[in-house]
């Protein structure tokens, strides 16, 4: 049976009892590797098939004591500054703002003349495009992270709480608050769940993500406190609609100043409050604590971690026994990953080269068994995760990214081949989305004004399509307050923002397939499609799919012995690697 | 063909696709496909398009009941003023911006259902949208109820029976037989590679018994992947529509793309994405401008459709996972609420108001509105009176009364 190489008999699945030294092999320690972590080179799985399989996940889930000075810190561009804070929650309030106060932004309303307001409307789109663009390179640093740490469980954790708590630049619009809330799922990766969620629960980002400015005595706003219990803690039907009003009183007055947490006391509800039974003048920890208190919180949240790591399914009573584990160790992660990862269940054919692999996992692990250490700059790395379903930073909904069969439909299943082929061919069209604004309307915008057109004419929607009346609503609306133009504004913010935002470095993958073949003296294209899938893929090849693999690249060399094509093998070798890339099997890890 | 001409009929298609298509050297997969859609021809070629507003929609504030003062009480700031309203009766208006929706109602294609709901209500996004995908409220469900509907309709599953038009699949869509096609960008469901891969690509292993599930479920989708992807792009390419659908046409050119190229889709489920309708802050200028979207986007929709001829045949159903609250929050926005409107629109659908209005005095569970219809009734209308599928009753796990909206 194709599928049972690597992974343990039937009897395994639900068992947690640790695997022997007997029971380890180097395919055991590439699934390790590709589950705490994002796949390893073969050097990388070697290494760690030589240890004791307790030894091997000590070395992953212990890493505090591992060097990684190498890592650099994040490199600003500086884009921000003090004018912007606090930063409006919208368009119309900026420019209500300015109405009102004849300021906004850190600039002032022209006394007269035509588009008063047009400098602060400018300003504000600035500040949406900047932080936009300066979000990607958090993006391409985190990734990067990702792919040259030693520490590569702290990442994948790290990857899990910001799903878990899924906050998006798109709702928080300030990456300095991105970047310190990963920061924090950094630091808590594999440590205490408490300590986290009450960071969580500070964090400006997850309070500007809920609304938290809005939760104040007499008036609480129950947005965090329905998701703190519904998404990140307990799951829906374990607490009632009463308990989260009144949760969301001992919220109120959390807030954010700039990038500090805040608590302002005159907003803050002290009164008695009654959460899950227990009555009390709590405040947010306070109520944090019932939460942790509860058996189902510690189910709930191993439960997630497990299907993240292992499996979509599990059973109740395997759920039970997580949740134990997290519980006993209080709610301390680090034990529950060493249980799971030296349990015989992990090993077992449920779970061994099941799970399908998000798409920030498959890019980074490809460039990983590609041997490389950078992140291409080609292609974009935020495009090409997000064309697939996943842009980091930008969960989709407060309740992050569906797991597993959800990353793969029709066309995203031809995407990830698709992308494959974009880092083995690269485009030479390619066009950087920090340099150029992907919308084209703003191209049109830019063309119109560098020919003189008033910004009237040069922000009219485009050569009608349709004729009067027959022109949808949105168009005709789109430009009608006489103080600002929206359209001219979002050119200038992309414009000043490009201006300001550090280029992401556009190199492509040195990629060198000849010499892998070289190093590894493979002599047939046989030997090659054999390499390629141990390197490349969980599964071995099935034997027709082998055969057919090894005619084309036949066909494409000229000949079956690999001495002969040395000198002009390359694209070849790299079709052969779309064509294993491109193979559903490769979305397993 | 004429590449020029936006509309291509179903006859068209098939004469292309038995006759020349492999002649003009399309790909064999399309001419496979048409092959089946050939079989298809005779039978009932009815299609219902759902459009969801994720987030939750605040229906008072998109059917305004201006002539209720309790409204006006509750929403003080928020609630939109008789004069800024587009009646479309002496107690109900569109928001300013649904021109679309208000010529839809006043040219008697649009089916307004009021209080749609069901008992004891959630107010999470997730479950509430899980209850709407599955039409099974308060209970787990594997199957959605457009999935099951599919599997009804064609039992053992037909290829491009069903299209999802997102990134992921939703739950509403998900199928025992079917292999629902679900893409996002036409243009981009297509494999990218070299001449010599073709042939490679083309070959997808059978699995019928995969001992590992997850390689079972990527083949059939790799399977599904090869029968569509040409096709949908070539749709896609050959679509040209003079309709202007708005800012944000929430994937709707792309279903009628599909429909003008005599696709055997009977189903298709598109989304207003991301939550956006989630108006829990400053809800005013935003929610506005969404409305004023989709009010674009749908009658763009059914006028395109109308112009391809085939406006007799087209049904659409928008819905929202709940309502907003009764009254506004400090925060001049709305929280997660209870029952809503559901709109059935399109030239079959007798317009009008369905259901009875809910009162906006008696409020229960924090200040909601009590629901006066279950949203399986307007279920049970498109799939009994619209489809002319009969047993709802099997599909819906119970009787629901449908509503007189056709004929």
């Amino acid at each position: 049976m194709a599928n049972s190489v690597g992974s343990g008999p039937a009897q395994w699945i639900d068992d947690l009892s640790p695997i022997g030294p007997a029971d380890w092999s180097e395919d055991r320690a590439a699934h390790l590797l590709e589950r705490a972590g994002f796949g390893g080179t073969p050097e990388e799985v070697e290494r760690l098939a030589r240890m004791t399989p307790a030894a091997a996940v000590a070395s992953l889930v212990a890493y505090q004591s591992i060097d990684n000075r190498h890592l650099r810190p994040f490199e600003h561009s500086g884009v921000h500054d003090r004018g912007l804070e606090p930063f409006p929650a919208s368009r119309p309030a900026a420019t209500d703002l300015a109405k009102a106060t004849g300021q906004a932004l850190g600039v002032r309303v022209k006394p007269d003349g035509n588009r008063r307001l047009q400098a602060v409307t400018n300003r504000f789109f600035y500040w949406l495009r900047a932080s936009r663009l300066e979000t990607n390179r958090v993006a391409y640093w985190w990734a990067e992270r990702m792919l040259t740490t030693r520490r590569p469980l702290e990442e994948k954790m790290a990857l899990f709480w910001h799903g878990h708590f899924a906050t998006s630049e798109e709702k928080v619009r300030d990456y300095r608050k991105m970047l310190r809330q990963l920061e924090l799922f950094q630091k808590h990766a594999t440590g205490s769940f408490r300590d986290l969620l009450i960071g969580v629960a500070r964090d400006p980002a997850m309070l500007a993500f809920l609304d938290a400015g809005v939760n104040v005595k007499g008036a609480p706003n129950e947005n965090f406190a329905r998701e703190i219990m519904e998404l990140f803690t307990m799951g829906v039907g374990q607490y009632t609609e009463a308990d989260i009003r009144e949760a969301a009183r001992a919220f109120t007055g959390w807030n954010f100043a700039d990038l500090a947490f805040v608590v302002n006391r005159e907003q803050h509800d002290d009164g008695e409050k009654t959460v899950l039974g227990r009555p009390g003048r709590f405040d947010g920890v306070g109520v944090i604590d019932i939460i942790l208190a509860q058996p189902v919180t510690a189910e709930f949240v191993a439960r997630k971690i497990y299907r993240f790591l292992v499996r979509e399914e599990l059973s109740p009573a395997l759920g039970t026994r997580l949740g134990a584990v997290l519980r006993d160790h209080r709610y301390a992660v680090a034990p529950l990953l060493r249980t799971v990862f030296l349990s015989r269940d992990f090993y077992s054919p449920a779970s061994y080269a099941t799970r399908i692999k998000s798409p920030v996992e498959l890019a980074v692990s490809t460039y990983k068994k590609l041997g490389l250490t950078e992140i291409p700059g080609v292609p974009d790395f935020n495009e090409a995760t997000s064309a697939l379903g996943q842009q980091l930073f930008r969960p989709p909904t407060v309740a992050g990214w569906a797991q597993g069969r959800s990353w793969i439909t029709p066309g995203l299943l031809i995407e990830r081949g698709n992308f494959a082929r974009s880092v083995l061919f690269p485009d030479i069209a390619f066009i950087p989305p920090d340099r150029y604004p992907p919308d084209e309307t703003i191209r049109l915008v830019s063309e119109r004004i560098a020919q003189g057109l008033d910004v009237t004419s040069a922000t009219r929607p485009g050569p009608g399509k349709a004729g009067e009346g027959e022109m949808a609503m949105s168009n005709v609306l789109a430009d009608r307050d006489e103080d600002f133009n929206t359209r001219y504004a979002s050119y200038r913010g992309w414009q000043m923002a490009i201006e300001k935002v550090k280029p992401i470095p556009r190199r492509t993958a040195p990629i060198d397939l000849s010499a892998m073949v070289r190093a590894n003296r493979l002599r047939t294209t046989t030997d090659v499609v054999d390499y390629f899938a141990r390197r490349f893929l969980r599964l071995p090849l099935e034997a027709d799919a082998r055969a057919r693999l090894a005619g084309f690249l036949d066909t494409e060399l000229g000949t079956s012995q690999v001495s002969e094509a040395e000198t002009y093998m390359e694209d070849s070798l790299r079709m052969l690697l779309h064509l294993v890339m491109s193979a559903p099997e490769y979305q397993l890890g | 063909m004429d590449r020029r001409h936006g509309e291509c009929s179903r006859r068209q298609l098939l004469k292309a696709g038995l006759g020349t298509g492999l002649a003009l050297g399309m790909p064999p997969v399309f001419a496979r496909a048409a092959t089946a859609l050939a079989a298809e021809a005779t039978a009932n070629d009815r299609i219902l398009v759902v459009l969801e507003l994720s987030g939750g929609n605040d229906g008072l504030n998109t059917l305004v009941p201006y002539a209720d003062d309790a409204y006006y009480r509750h929403r003080p700031t928020i609630g939109l003023r008789p004069p800024r309203v587009r009646k479309i009766d002496d107690r109900f208006g569109f928001s300013p911006g649904m021109a679309g929706f208000e010529r839809l109602y006043k040219d008697g294609h649009l089916a307004v259902v009021h209080g749609c709901g069901y008992d004891n209500p959630s107010f999470s996004h997730f479950s509430s949208m899980a209850y709407w995908h599955t039409a099974a409220p308060n209970h787990g469900e594997e199957y959605g109820w457009v999935g099951r509907l599919a599997d009804g309709l064609r039992p053992g599953g037909a290829p491009n029976f069903v299209v999802n038009i997102d990134t992921t699949q939703s739950l509403a869509v998900r199928s025992r037989d079917h292999t629902p096609v679900v893409f996002d960008d036409p243009e981009r469901f297509s494999r990218k590679g070299f001449f010599q891969e073709l042939p490679l690509f083309q070959h997808v292993t059978e699995a019928a018994e995969d001992p590992n599930p997850s390689r079972k479920y990527l083949l059939d989708v790799a399977r599904s992947a090869r029968d569509a992807s040409a096709l949908v792009r070539e749709a896609w390419a050959r679509y040209r529509s003079p309709v202007d659908y708005g800012i944000v046409p929430v994937d709707l050119p792309k279903v009628a793309a599909l429909i003008a190229a005599g696709f055997p889709t009977r189903l298709y489920y598109a989304a207003y994405r991301h939550n956006v309708f989630d108006t829990h802050v400053h809800q005013g200028d935003l929610h506005g401008r969404l409305l004023t979207y989709v009010s674009d986007a749908v009658s763009g929709f059914l006028r395109d459709i109308e112009r391809l001829g085939r406006a007799d045949q087209v049904v659409m159903m928008i819905f929202s996972e709940f309502g907003r609250r009764v009254p506004e929050n400090t925060s001049l926005g709305t929280d997660h609420g209870t029952a809503n409107l559901v709109f059935v629109a399109g030239r079959p659908v007798r317009g009008g108001h369905y259901g009875r209005p809910p009162s906006l005095t008696q409020l229960v569970a924090g200040d909601n509105l009590v629901h006066t219809t279950d949203f399986r009734r307007v279920y049970a209308s498109v799939i009994e009176r619209w489809l002319g599928y009969t047993r709802t009753e099997a599909l819906l796990r119970g009787r629901f009364e449908p509503l007189a909206m056709f004929g």
